[in-house]
């Protein structure tokens, strides 16, 4: 058994410390590309949503590398993400790939014990004991959240950095640093490192950055090929970033918060006045965002989604009126495989450039 | 009151029930037309750039009557089935309009969960707050709204043509006859039949689902998915039409669902939107009526 995965952001960094602590052979599958996204697109349905392309390049990619058995997360919200699993499992097999797809889904959905055998599939192929693999899992949890924190912890800082670059070439440094290793316990001391680095790069809080939230449709504000890596252009141009929705964040909101019913709290609770059910995807979180950034000083957000995605088609008609009432500009920017590098780099440095503009117009009039 | 209902997604589908709930509860109500060039041109300037055809449609409708009523109905359709859904854009659709449209009267913006009728209840207790306070009244207009739903005849099931095909597609897009250009009677014309999965019992649609490695958890995946699959086992049809708008987040799976498990049956698949003309749309239904008309006598040669 050679396992793979879809790339979503730092999830890889986090699948293969688990599959190092399990002792299973895997492939990751090469960084999102465009030769990932052209495979992919050619064997996805025209109209699907652009996460499903750029996951089925993936797949054909690490099959090419030798990867028999995919794993892939589940959802039976309302949304596509929760059909995925079906389609790609009947077209990778009408091409005659011969593959194994361990779908994980949650267990209010397919009962526990479906849920037990699936996972099965997987650690049975682990030579490992019982307590070597639960520290696995607990390891790779914990790397997940360390490589996040780091992540969110750069991007604040960019904004407010002395040597321009320094963040984002700390965190690029870990990221490769990280691929170096394949012990689980030396990953979260190189994390550690890093971190306390990052805590030490030079700073001056008198610098007032202009402070932007990265809110919109999961996938495509964490995996920073399908958004053209528009968090590194903001930390290029010196903007603090914040962005809630990440592969920890989605762990712990949806395995952990959900039998309680606790998912997204405060978030949701916050979108409560302007969309007060849940619309599927992370609709209702966007417009929440949108609602706790404002609040929380921000100078404005960014909305991302992918061409067609039914609850960000919710979310986007209703930014508009936060936008007016709460006196907080947002800019949507849809994305799919035709979008192309320079109107997107335009409208994300018009939209900086007003910001900036605000920011000045209200201290002179203070 | 005046009650305003625009004839827009699934009012094809539950007209009976609204209509006779408010008509019980004393309302007065405009419906909007049938859709026409106005209505189409009024939602796609209100609307989201993005979002799908119907959808700005009936931000159309919502337009079109909102000086005349005093409340709007904006089914925010939940849940018709356990365990299903419908689609996100339904579970939004009051705060779409609500931002989308300036000047409106009150709209209804309660949740429908219409697979039990105590849940159902419970917009009917909401919205019928507003004409009375008597909960016995609304209790009654609801009973009634139902019964008048069940006697609904959905469906088309065409008898007497030599060929029949499958037209599937929501039903807002099958039954309005302005955004598909009159295709069934144009089918007809041409001599072929339709039935649409309306006609098919909901127990079979469940049968016929679990062959796929997962359960839809959408209502109009398992309904259309299941019709097909029945329909083409019992040889009911010679072909597939699937009517599809275009940005349809929900037909662009169960599209590729059908495609890639009924290989050998003939599929036409027409997306529509805004900007579909009609001679174009026209020809793609005759080249595949050609082939269908090719195939069979091929067959029986
Ligand atoms: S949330 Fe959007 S991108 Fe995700 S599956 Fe749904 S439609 Fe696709
Ligand atoms: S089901 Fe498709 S056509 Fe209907 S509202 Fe949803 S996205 Fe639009």
């Amino acid at each position: 058994m050679k396992v793979t995965f879809p790339h979503m952001g730092n999830v890889y960094i986090g699948a293969k410390f688990l599959m190092d602590g399990l002792g299973i052979d895997y492939v990751i599958p090469p960084f999102n590309s465009k030769r990932a996204l052209e495979i992919g697109s050619l064997y996805s349905p025209e109209e699907i949503c652009l996460p499903f392309k750029i996951m089925m390049g993936n797949y054909i990619e690490s099959i090419e590398r030798g990867a028999d058995t995919i794993i892939l997360t589940g959802s039976c919200g309302p949304c596509r993400f929760g059909e995925y699993a079906e389609l790609q499992m009947k077209i990778l097999k009408k091409l005659g790939k011969n593959l194994d797809f361990v779908v994980l889904d949650l267990p209010s959905d397919i009962g526990f014990d479906e849920l037990k055998r699936r996972i099965n599939k997987i650690s049975s192929q682990s030579p490992k004991p019982k307590k070597e693999k639960y520290m696995a899992l607990v390891n790779a949890y914990r790397i997940i959240g360390l490589i996040d924190a780091l992540e969110a912890k750069a991007h604040d800082r960019a904004g407010y950095e002395l040597n321009k670059g320094e963040c984002k070439g700390l965190l690029n440094e870990c990221k490769k640093k990280l691929l170096e290793t394949n012990d689980p316990k030396e990953a979260i001391s190189i994390l550690k490192e890093y971190h306390k680095k990052m805590d030490e790069v030079k700073i001056s809080r008198e610098k007032k950055p202009v402070r932007v939230a990265i809110i919109g449709e999961i996938y495509t504000i964490i995996e920073p090929f399908s958004n053209l890596y528009i968090e590194d252009k903001l930390m290029e141009m010196g903007v603090s970033i914040k962005r809630t929705l990440s592969p920890s964040w989605w762990v712990y909101n949806t395995v952990i918060l959900s039998p309680f019913g606790l998912t997204a709290k405060k978030i949701r609770d916050a979108a409560k006045e302007y969309l007060p059910l849940g619309v599927g995807g992370h609709g209702q979180e966007c417009v929440g965002e949108a609602v706790l950034s404002s609040e929380e000083g921000f100078d404005g957000a960014i909305q991302i989604f992918p061409l067609g995605c039914m609850p960000e088609i919710v979310s986007k008609s209703i930014l508009p009126s936060i936008s007016r009432d709460k006196n907080f500009p947002i800019l949507s920017l849809v994305v799919d495989e035709m979008t192309g590098e320079a109107g997107y780099q335009t409208r994300i440095e018009a939209f900086i450039d007003l910001l900036e503009r605000r920011r000045r117009y209200v201290l002179s009039r203070n | 009151m005046k009650v305003g209902i625009p004839r827009g997604l699934l009012y094809y589908k539950y007209k009976p029930f609204f209509t006779t709930f408010f008509e019980e509860l004393g309302a007065e109500i405009i419906e909007s037309p049938d859709t026409n060039k106005e209505i189409l041109d009024l939602g796609v300037k209100l609307c989201t750039d993005e979002a799908c055809l119907p959808i700005k449609v009936f931000h159309g409708h919502v337009e079109k009557i909102k000086d005349k009523c005093d409340l709007i109905l904006v089914p925010r359709i939940m849940q018709v089935e356990k365990r299903e859904f419908i689609c996100p854009k339904f579970c939004g659709i009051p705060e779409m309009i609500e931002n989308n449209i300036k000047d409106l009267p009150q709209i209804t913006k309660a949740p429908i969960y219409s697979y039990s009728a105590d849940k159902f209840l419970n917009w009917a207790y909401e919205t019928g707050k507003l004409f009375t306070k008597s909960y016995i009244k609304i209790q009654r207009a609801f009973d009634y709204a139902i019964k008048e739903q069940n006697m609904f005849k959905e469906g088309i099931d065409d008898e007497g043509f030599q060929y029949k095909v499958a037209l599937i597609g929501h039903t807002y897009n099958i039954y309005d006859k302005f955004i598909n250009m009159n295709l069934v009677k144009k089918l007809n014309n041409f001599g072929i039949g339709v039935i649409t999965h309306e006609v098919v019992d909901d127990n079979v649609k469940h049968m016929e689902v679990k062959k796929l490695f997962k359960r839809p958890f959408w209502t109009f995946a398992r309904e259309y998915y299941g019709f097909a699959s029945y329909a083409v086992r019992n040889q009911l049809i010679d072909g597939i039409i699937y009517l599809s708008s275009f940005a349809c987040g929900i037909d662009s799976v169960i599209v590729e669902l059908l495609k890639l498990e009924f290989e050998d049956i003939p599929f036409l698949l027409l997306k529509i939107d805004e900007h579909t003309g009609e001679a174009g749309f026209d020809t793609r239904v005759e080249a595949f009526v050609d082939m269908l008309t090719r195939r069979k006598g091929g067959n029986l040669a």
